[in-house]
């Protein structure tokens, strides 16, 4: 019984190793591989794109203002999102930026519950404790009703038929400000620190990070390590509720919170003259109030599938998260490629692939384009379930959340920069607006295994697909 | 408490892992690269890890509300009510 933990050691150790030493390879090979590493400087150089600015950025102070326009398919969420932002840099090297970002969402989503043969109707608060004042009001197909017998004003709704239960009252505004300052401490070390503010009608989030980073190998290879802390407050329109009792009309408990400690190594390498590549490792735990205080689930008979009971969710208070990325950009004459990847584990069970791909490609002096596609895969949760069956205990957690479940998400879209002014490298002020469309679409299972009888015909995948449209607008100037 | 003390054995022999790469890349690569004066290519625009970090930020933020993993450009935390 003893054994297992030296043993995981030894193999994460040999593990490490190994891995430290492929990489080690690689890079040895990518340094003998070069076409940089023996040729004159101007062989074979490609020129640089016809809109493509290299100015020096000491000095330069870039203003940018955008509008996310993001829409799902079913009636589910839309959102706005306007953004300006700053950066100005200093003389001396210091790096100043600032963010605000407004996000104004409206739409359905998913209570959690399973689809059914009949209407299902679903009650919940509709005031705020201490408050007579409706939450959420009577839109989205919502009604205000009266609980006889005891006097409790509550907000229903029915969802029909063979249909994917969602709560068509969701309503949100967010704002969030970021600030940064990144300042030279020594010959290629930086030092950085930052913070952030986000505030919902449901939520606040507060972090701050400080990171530092060297530079080696004549700028070739840079080092970082960095890390955040983050405490965020969940304070639900109705309260709290307590974990697996019934979904109802009656006042929840008070806020929970919930903090993310976080860090980030990381090198960025200069293989050769037109490939930069960038390793990212990072770790975060979550402890706290984790669970998704809107969410239910349903308790099914074992043969019919009949929705007995909605039960509220239930997370584990801990999470921890490890990730490596990988990123390369690659210069191919005028064009740039940037293509990576990121493994992703975490301790509830999700593990995930993300793959990026996309590719610049300058026009006219006036305009570039540049085609995207992104690949993400995850499994689910090991407390992940559809629905839980009447009669069976309850297990320790369980969430119906789709995003702790098994799917695929495929991504195309299309970015178009189009160079104002500034056309050529050293033309300053220059300008530039962007747009990015993209389609994003997950795919999955629509039934688990082994499902009840009564449910064989039902859809179980609420995955979302969706459009946005990012413009943009960017400006620098000495 | 058996799990935590293996969660954090795992995060232990991960951040270790992380370590080892990182030393491991820092000596094998310490002469990787090209000259300074071929570092022409890297002061493109096109040629930085984030072009457009508004963009970076807000897409980030919309996959951070649909999917169960975050992080690995940056840190895991989302900030938000989101997810």
């Amino acid at each position: 019984m003893q054994l297992t933990p030296p043993r995981r050691g030894r193999i994460a150790q040999a593990l490490g190793l190994l891995t430290a030493n492929l990489l080690a390879a690689t890079c040895a090979q990518a340094q003998a591989l070069s076409p940089a590493a023996d040729a004159p400087p101007d062989a074979a150089a490609p020129r640089v794109g016809v809109n493509d600015d290299t100015q020096s950025d000491v000095g330069l102070t870039r203003l940018n203002a955008a509008v996310l326009f993001y829409s799902e398919s079913g009636g589910r969420v839309k959102a706005t999102e306007p953004v300006v932002s700053v950066t100005v840099n200093g003389s001396s090297g210091a790096v100043l930026t600032g963010r605000f970002t407004v996000d104004t969402l409206t739409g359905a989503t998913p209570n959690g519950a399973a689809p059914w043969t009949g209407p299902q109707t679903f009650t919940t608060p509709a005031h705020a404790p201490g408050t007579t004042a409706t939450v959420t009001g009577s839109s989205g197909g919502s009604t205000l009703v009266t609980i006889p017998g005891t006097g409790t004003v509550a907000r229903q709704y029915v969802t029909p038929a063979n249909t994917l239960p969602v709560d068509a009252g969701f309503r949100d505004l967010r704002t969030a400000v970021d600030l940064g300052y990144a300042t030279p401490v020594w010959d290629g070390g930086r030092l950085s620190f930052g913070g952030s503010a986000s505030t919902e009608r449901d939520y606040r989030s507060y972090s701050g990070n400080a990171g530092l980073s060297q530079d080696f190998n004549q700028h070739n290879t840079t080092a970082s390590i960095s890390a955040e802390f983050e405490y965020d407050r969940s304070n639900p329109f109705f309260g709290t509720p307590t974990p697996f009792t019934v979904m109802s009309a009656d006042a929840k408990g008070p806020a929970r919170t919930k903090t993310v400690t976080s860090a980030v190594l990381g090198v960025t390498q200069v293989v050769n003259r037109y490939w930069l590549a960038q390793l990212n490792y990072t770790v975060g735990e979550s402890n706290g109030y984790q669970t998704d205080p809107y969410r239910v689930l349903s308790v099914v008979d074992s043969v019919t599938g009949a929705p007995s009971q909605y039960l509220y969710e239930n997370r584990p208070g801990s999470r921890l998260r490890q990730s490596v990325y990988f990123g390369n950009k690659v210069a191919w004459g005028p064009t740039v490629t940037d293509a990576s990847v990121r493994f992703y584990h975490d301790s509830w069970g999700v593990n995930s692939v993300t793959a990026e791909l996309s590719e610049r490609v300058p026009v006219v002096s006036w305009l570039y384009v540049e085609p995207l596609a992104r690949y993400y895969s995850q499994t689910a949760a090991n407390f992940f379930r559809d629905y839980l069956i009447a009669g069976q205990p309850l297990p320790a957690f369980a969430s119906s959340d789709s995003r702790l479940g098994k799917f695929q998400a495929q991504t195309y879209g299309l970015k178009v920069g189009i160079p104002i002014t500034g056309h050529s490298e050293f033309d300053i002020p220059s300008s530039e607006v962007y747009f990015q469309v993209q389609d994003y679409k997950q795919t999955g299972s629509a039934q688990p295994g082994g499902v009840v009888p009564g449910l064989a015909h039902e859809n179980f995948f609420s995955g979302v697909q969706a459009v946005s449209v990012f413009a943009g607008w960017t400006m620098a100037f000495y | 408490m058996q799990n935590d003390g293996r969660r954090r054995a795992r995060a232990r022999a991960g951040l270790g892992i992380a370590l080892l790469c990182v030393g491991g890349i820092l000596s094998a690569c310490a002469s990787v690269g090209p000259a300074a004066w071929d570092h022409d290519l890297m002061a493109r625009k096109s040629m930085q890890l984030n072009t457009h970090p508004d963009l970076m930020a807000a897409l980030e933020h919309s996959y951070f509300s649909k999917e169960g993993a975050s992080g690995g450009r940056s840190f895991v935390g989302g900030g938000c009510g989101c997810n």
